[in-house]
């Protein structure tokens, strides 16, 4: 017998594989379908007969179909059918292999129903039928045996493509896909989710609408459904993320692109339940060869949902990206805390006065406390009010010694819900004197009820106390030198600062380059402070802005996204 | 009659202004605080002595001094500060300042500046 020409006939000499037997379909094919556009397959229905007895005698269990084709095994296919079925999965891994896994599930009861009439003999029962897939599109199914292998069935599947021009059009058009996805720069996988359909179905009569809730009730679907969504197809970059041998590892069921991150397992089921058309997040992904990458994944729902074949999900290695991007922070951090240690030297004084205060009323409380006490007839109550007088100026002096040690340290940059007026407090505590000291007047104008922004509180004390010193370096030796500080809504939802002073303002030319690093204008100045304000905005997805105000003098303002849930 | 001495306290913070007014009450003398200078000033005429911060908001206690002078009050007057500022020290003490004292100030410090302010009274009515 001459084998047909298999994709894989290279390696035909494979013992393991079974002699082709698809030779014998020439004589099968009476059905009047175009061998050239049909697809050829062999099953071997000998584990489904004890089955078929059953319902043969009546017992038509639930589920049967199903129950059917699990029991029946692919022994051969064709060039078209390997195209339509398991193009990467491989004739050798599809041959031995339940017809489920790579049938369209859609089609299984026609394809269980012609196999039960042929075998069990139903007269005047249809050995041929219509069938609407998303594998072979509008196409006729046809079944047939040979008395010669009574163990064996052959099911042609042919009319989707019946001249041979188009049939040649569309293989070219497939090698065109199949390059192109092959080429592609991402790691890309094709999924068949058809098997969520029945269960998304039962969820919705059962009356679920928030599946995430479902799922976190029910810990177990995840699991069942990554075993029953099944990858169809891959192409190199992902084999290569994946570090498989070949892309037949990756064909399958999904268990393993989610097996270092379940939760993302749960996210991509709720999506899709949800109707979403595309989810993209970052997870966790452990290669074949075990090691862990941090990977960005996006997926593409089927449109329209029917057809949950094609989901395509997209993989970008982002694992030095990140690792660059936490370098790249850290650098920043260092930078920032650098700019702040530089700030509090110039504010040394203002900061020793504002610790100092609390220190002096302490001292004075206690010896006030101890003549009190030392009277022939201590007062006793003098002494308590001057003690819890004492405490409260130790616990304020304690606070401030944390600020300062808070904008000193070192510290991992930590994103919270804050009230930008309570910064903006916060910050004027280091620099409140410093202009007072200088005569200059300070306004400050807090809009109350203000949402809260997301951000690090030292980063964001930073930025006020680096605009205000900037505007009281700008004012010196000038008369009646202002500043005022203000927050108000940005009109957006999010929140605005402004700090504005009737200094020189910025020069026309500088004005594009005041954020730049290392730009000064000041005889001693570093140039960093601002630089280092519009790195913390953009961090926190924020901005900064610096003009002249039309009366003259500068205005800087910040603005900041409000905290999204 | 004499009236009973009264200090004033000018300082900007709360918690010192209240300790020194307990001191000087402790020690037999009354006193009343003041945020600003500027109210201070307002009733200057009330007070024998007024002990002052030189850095605060508005009017600082050198200016004060001179507004003190320049309307003709000859009121003792004691600093008592933070600022380590000598130019500003020796100009307060050039100007007729009994004493300018650091933050914190020793107690047997301030009462000597205030006896020697009071005139050698040693406090009290």
């Amino acid at each position: 017998m001459e084998p047909l020409s298999h994709q894989e006939a290279a390696d035909g000499a494979d013992p393991e594989l079974p002699p082709a037997l698809l030779p014998r379909i020439g004589d099968a094919a009476h059905a009047g379908m175009d061998e050239e556009s049909s697809a050829w397959s062999v099953f071997d229905i000998s584990g489904a007969r004890g089955l078929i007895a059953r319902i043969a005698a009546g017992d038509m269990p639930d589920g049967w179909t199903r129950a059917l084709l699990d029991a029946v095994r692919v022994v051969d296919i064709d060039d078209n059918a390997l195209r339509a079925l398991g193009p990467i999965g491989g004739r050798r891994r599809m041959v031995g292999a339940p017809v489920t896994v790579y049938w369209p599930a859609e089609s299984w009861p026609v394809l269980a129903e012609l196999i039960f009439a042929e075998l069990a003999d139903i007269p005047g029962a249809a050995r041929t039928r219509k069938i609407v897939s998303s594998v072979f599109n509008d196409a006729t199914v046809n079944i047939s045996t040979d008395p010669a292998h009574p163990d064996l069935v052959f099911v042609s599947v042919g009319g989707g493509v019946t001249d041979k021009r188009s049939l040649w059009s569309l293989r070219a058009s497939e090698e065109r896909y199949r390059t192109l996805i092959h080429h592609l720069p991402w790691a890309l996988v094709l999924v068949d989710s058809t098997a969520m359909l029945p269960i998304f179905d039962e969820l919705r009569t059962a009356g679920v609408t928030d599946v995430g809730a479902y799922l976190d009730a029910n810990p177990g679907l995840p699991f069942e459904s990554r075993a029953i969504v099944r990858v169809t197809d891959a192409n190199r970059n992902a084999v290569e993320l994946f570090g498989a041998e070949s892309a037949d590892r990756l064909i399958g069921p999904v268990d393993y692109l989610f097996a270092a991150s379940p939760d993302t397992a749960k996210r991509v089921i709720t999506a899709h339940f949800d109707g979403r058309r595309n989810l993209t997040e970052i997870m966790k992904l452990r290669t074949f060869d075990g090691r862990l990458r941090d990977v960005q994944l996006s997926i593409t729902y089927p449109t329209p949902p029917e057809r949950l074949d094609v989901t395509l999900l997209m993989f970008e290695d982002v694992t030095e990206r990140l690792q660059t991007e936490v370098q790249l922070r850290q650098l920043q951090e260092e930078y920032a805390r650098a700019a702040r240690i530089a700030t509090l030297g110039e504010l040394a004084s203002s900061i020793a006065h504002e610790v100092n205060q609390p220190l002096a009323a302490i001292a004075m409380n206690a010896e006030t406390s101890l003549r009190w006490l030392a009277r022939d007839e201590p007062n006793l109550a003098k002494v308590e009010q001057l003690t819890k007088r004492i405490a409260d100026s130790a616990r304020h002096a304690s606070e401030i010694v944390q600020r300062i040690r808070g904008m000193a340290g070192r510290h991992v940059p930590k994103r919270t819900a804050l009230d930008l007026n309570r910064v903006v407090e916060e910050a004027l505590m280091f620099v409140c004197h410093d202009i007072e000291a200088r005569g200059i007047q300070l306004g400050v104008k807090l809009d109350i009820g203000l949402p809260r922004v997301l951000g690090d509180r030292v980063q964001l004390q930073q930025v006020v106390v680096n605009l205000l010193v900037n505007s009281l370096q700008a004012l010196a030796g000038r008369p009646h030198s202002q500043i005022e500080v203000t927050t108000s809504g940005d009109g957006f939802g999010g929140v605005r600062l402004s700090v504005r002073d009737n200094g020189p303002g910025i020069a026309a030319e500088d004005l594009h380059r005041v954020f730049e690093g290392f730009f000064t204008t000041k005889q001693d100045g570093m140039g960093i402070g601002l630089a280092v304000c519009q790195s913390i905005l953009a961090a926190h997805g924020g901005g900064i802005s610096a003009a002249n105000q039309a009366q003259g003098g500068a205005f800087f303002q910040v603005t900041l996204p409000p905290v999204t849930d | 009659m004499s009236r009973p001495v009264v200090i004033a306290i000018v300082d900007d913070d709360l918690a010192v202004r209240e300790a020194l007014c307990e001191f000087l009450q402790v020690e037999g003398m009354a006193a009343l605080g003041f945020e600003r200078a500027a109210a201070f000033l307002d009733r200057a005429s009330e007070f024998d002595c007024v002990i002052s911060d030189v850095r605060m908001p508005e009017m600082d206690g050198l200016e004060l001094q001179r507004r003190l002078r320049a309307c003709g009050s000859a009121m003792p007057l004691i600093f008592v500060t933070s600022l380590a500022d000598e130019t500003a020290c020796a100009h307060a003490l050039r100007n007729g300042a009994i004493a300018w004292f650091a933050k914190p100030v020793a107690d047997a410090a301030l009462l000597g500046a205030l006896r020697v302010a009071l005139g050698n009274t040693g406090g009290g009515a």
